[in-house]
């Protein structure tokens, strides 16, 4: 094929008059696609304290913690136990396997991305 | 003229990683070439040996940032064999289609860094700016942009709908026409060419004796491609070619590239046309039978390797790990003997080097005899303590300020 100089041209003077690809942020966000990978959320009313999520997670990011138990007034000689849980979320990598791993859908992901926080102490979630 | 060395890295602007390079120079000519490795180790394979399968998913996703998915996935083919697992078909088809948007995205990188290197910043910029086309639909598919977290022991982890089928189409409408403009470009464009052509010459003979994978391989006109080769996943069924070029250059290994390209783009169409109905994962054990394996995949770079032994528990005994980049070595060196001194950055990226894929171990090298000797980490510092109570104590320091 033959061969010209500055072929580039025409696409360089183009993109003179297009729009940037970026967006103002903070002022305009991004829509979060549909299986982002957020924050866990944690229902303790479903958990059963089987532990698998602890055995399974990547970071060690969570600890679940034995609470007191709940009383059932139809059979008091029966105490539902119950737990809480612990997120460590300056270590999670947020790859939602505790979701996947849970066999009672204790966990689900929201859609947080501004975690970042001044004090590391804060990232630290107690889910009762 | 004197030969001399000059030492390149291992933190130098003209590589983004930490290796180190010594150069032997005969004035402007490169006679001699050495690599050092090491400075990026990271005990990635003592740390699998700690966790079990399914924390190691995560942990070898994490042993490149680029090339993400072919390490999960690499792993991830191997415990399933190990599993004696059979996939479901759908999930397949997932993971082969985030596998090639990956290496559309990667590509897609290397063709920047190739302009970068060469001068030529505004194609750089261009490349750069319809790789997010990509990025975006991995982000739509997976939630993410780099880590996708897509490989999941028995299938996939996430369904595609519709509308993201519809998406995916769309891209790879615009990054074709995108990429017949690069080609179009890369024929026209004189300048571009001549910076390329005759760069870092690697014959066929000195690729295959010297073990190249990937596009380095292919550009010296060696059809080989484990896609081709041992099919894996639904590799067996899609219909593609294997990419080569005669030129035994750098301007070899982008024709490759952006042709990979274009037979990616045709991939992923038919992935999601053909995307079978049905379930996208099947339940997988979590303790695997004593046995070994080796699992091979096609990553961007060139052909990548796990080695995984299993014992009888949920943990892995072994894992190794024998990344594109690293077989790619031996082959720089050659690429770079008798080149200039102008060429190295260019020479070197060719290769799409990654070197927190390739460090894996840490060899002691003498430099008077040449000598090569593996230390322990407890050795090295045993032997740090005794040299300095040998050496006499320094005199005169404060503490500086």
């Amino acid at each position: 094929m033959k061969t010209k100089f500055a072929a580039f041209l025409p696409e360089i003077i183009r993109h003179l008059f297009k729009r940037p690809a970026t967006v103002r942020y903070p002022f305009e966000k991004l829509q979060v696609p549909k299986d982002f990978r957020g924050t866990p959320v944690f229902d303790s009313a479903k958990c059963i304290g089987c532990m698998i999520c602890v055995r399974d997670c990547p970071a060690e990011a969570i600890d679940i913690i034995r609470v007191e138990d709940v009383i059932n007034p139809d059979a008091p000689d029966k105490p539902k136990k119950k737990f809480k849980m612990l997120l460590h979320n300056d270590r999670c990598i947020h790859c939602a396997q505790c979701v996947e791993s849970c066999p009672t859908d204790t966990y689900i992901m929201n859609t947080d991305y501004e975690i970042a926080v001044f004090n590391r102490h804060r990232l630290k979630i107690e889910y009762k | 003229m004197a030969e001399f060395q000059v030492p390149i890295g291992p933190q130098h602007p003209a590589l983004k990683e930490p290796i180190s390079l010594r150069m032997t120079l005969d004035g402007e000519v490169i006679k001699d070439a050495d690599l050092k490795l090491g400075y990026n180790h990271r005990g990635i394979e003592k740390l699998a040996e700690e966790r079990n399968y399914i924390q190691n998913l995560y942990l070898t996703e994490r042993i490149c940032g680029i090339c993400s998915n072919s390490h999960a996935m690499c792993y991830c083919q191997g415990v399933e064999k190990l599993m004696e697992l059979e996939p479901a078909r759908r999930g397949l088809f997932i993971r082969t289609l985030v596998a090639e948007l990956e290496r559309i995205h990667s590509h897609l990188l290397w063709l920047g860094i190739a302009g970068h290197e060469a001068g030529f910043d505004t194609f750089f910029m261009y490349t750069w700016r319809d790789r997010e086309v990509v990025m975006d639909l991995l982000e739509i598919i997976s939630g993410n942009r780099v880590h996708y977290s897509i490989n999941t022991f028995g299938g996939a982890r996430r369904d595609i709908d519709d509308l993201q089928k519809q998406k995916i189409l769309d891209g790879m409408e615009v990054l074709r026409n995108r990429t017949n403009y690069y080609l179009n470009i890369g024929v026209t464009e004189p300048t571009f060419i001549a910076r390329l052509s005759g760069v870092g010459k690697l014959t066929k003979e000195q690729a295959v004796s010297l073990c190249a994978v990937g596009p380095t391989l292919r550009a010296s006109g060696v059809p080989r491609d484990v896609r081709k080769d041992d099919p894996y996943a639904v590799y067996a069924e899609l219909p593609f070619e294997v990419c080569t070029a005669d030129s035994c250059d750098v301007l070899g290994r982008a024709v490759v590239r952006i042709k990979e390209l274009i037979e990616s783009y045709k991939m992923c169409e038919y992935l999601v046309k053909n995307l079978p109905v049905g379930e996208i994962k099947v339940k997988a054990p979590r303790r695997v039978k004593e046995n070994e394996v080796i699992s091979r995949y096609e990553a961007p770079r060139g052909e990548n390797m796990h080695y995984i032994k299993s014992n009888g528990t949920d943990k892995p005994e072994r894992l190794k790990v024998r990344a594109p980049t690293l077989a790619n070595y031996a082959a720089t060196i050659e690429m770079l003997k008798h080149g200039f001194v102008a060429d190295i950055p260019l020479i070197f990226a060719a290769i799409d080097p990654c070197i927190c894929c390739a460090e894996r171990s840490v060899t002691l090298i003498d430099s008077k005899t040449g000598e090569e000797k593996r230390m322990f980490f407890s050795q090295l510092r045993k032997w740090s303590i005794e040299y300095y109570t040998k050496k006499p104590k320094l005199t005169g320091v404060t503490w500086p300020f």
